[in-house]
């Protein structure tokens, strides 16, 4: 499937220019552009509790390396990689391993038969345009709220992957995940938004 | 043979194309013939593109353009 986000249409070397040149404007466009994410990315790694001070860190490293900064990586990905470094310095060498075997279910059994067929219809929904969707002030509070209700890993991995346009070996490597269980996350995120969606609709 | 319940598990891998081919064959050859599935598929891309729409926001406190200004100072070596 071709994913959704747009890849990083602005001119970074200008922009990169610009911070370096102490311009507020550029400043402003990337604190708003990068720090929700880079909360996701904090938030995943180490928790609610030290989040916002690991990407205030991770902020103020950024700007003063800016200088070196050479481009490899896209700026978003690099500001992400300096958070989770930061992230995982914090949290010292604590394992990251987490089981995903918890009995988590796309769609509750009680939706199919014994031979996993789908007991009812799937009801076809009545979604607006993408241009109209950003008017849909109700549908757009069903969503923040989903989205910020998921646990933080997903929220990451859905916000990198699905909103961020970003791959997913940058995604797995930023917040130490094998592929496997990055996927998983990322199923059970859409999936969450999809029930939310799918209330919405029957209201 | 799979199920409409092998759907609902990996639809997110279907659609990304993230399948060992035998798996993708065996799902699409479920797809063809079931159109509940077909509707769930639909949804979980209309819930991709919507999320991408949207683009939902972590929730926080940081006054952004305050932050903003604190780095620019402090790029400028100001204290």
């Amino acid at each position: 499937m071709k994913k959704n986000a747009a890849p990083e249409q602005l001119d970074e070397k200008g922009l990169i220019a610009k911070l370096i040149d102490g311009d507020a404007a550029a400043f402003e466009f990337v604190v708003s552009q990068y720090h929700s994410t880079m909360l996701s990315v904090a938030r995943a790694i180490i928790g609610e509790a030290f989040a916002d001070e690991v990407v205030q860190e991770a902020w103020i490293s950024a700007i003063k390396a800016l200088p070196r900064f050479e481009g490899r990586a896209s700026l978003k990905t690099w500001l992400l990689q300096i958070t989770s470094n930061g992230a995982k310095t914090r949290l010292r060498r604590e394992s990251r391993q987490f089981s995903l075997d918890d009995g988590w279910q796309a769609e509750p059994d009680s939706k199919f038969d014994q031979r996993g067929h789908r007991i009812d219809d799937v009801l076809p929904w009545n979604i607006d345009t993408p241009e109209a969707l950003l008017e849909n002030e109700q549908l757009r509070a069903v969503i923040e709220t989903t989205y910020q209700k998921l646990p933080p890993h997903q929220r990451a991995v859905l916000t990198m992957y699905d909103m961020e346009g970003m791959e997913m070996t940058e995604i797995c490597n930023i917040l130490e995940l094998s592929a496997s269980n990055a996927r998983v996350l990322l199923h059970r995120a859409r999936t969450a938004l999809h029930h939310s969606i799918e209330k919405y609709q029957e209201n | 043979m799979f199920e409409c319940k092998d759907i609902a598990e990996e639809a997110s891998n279907y659609l990304d194309g993230d399948l060992p081919l035998g798996k993708r064959i065996g799902l699409f050859l479920h797809i063809v013939i079931c159109s509940c599935c077909r509707e769930y598929l639909q949804q979980i891309k209309q819930t991709i593109s919507t999320v991408a729409t949207i683009k939902p926001q972590e929730q926080h406190s940081t006054d952004t353009q305050a932050l903003a200004e604190k780095l620019r100072a402090i790029s400028k070596g100001e204290p």
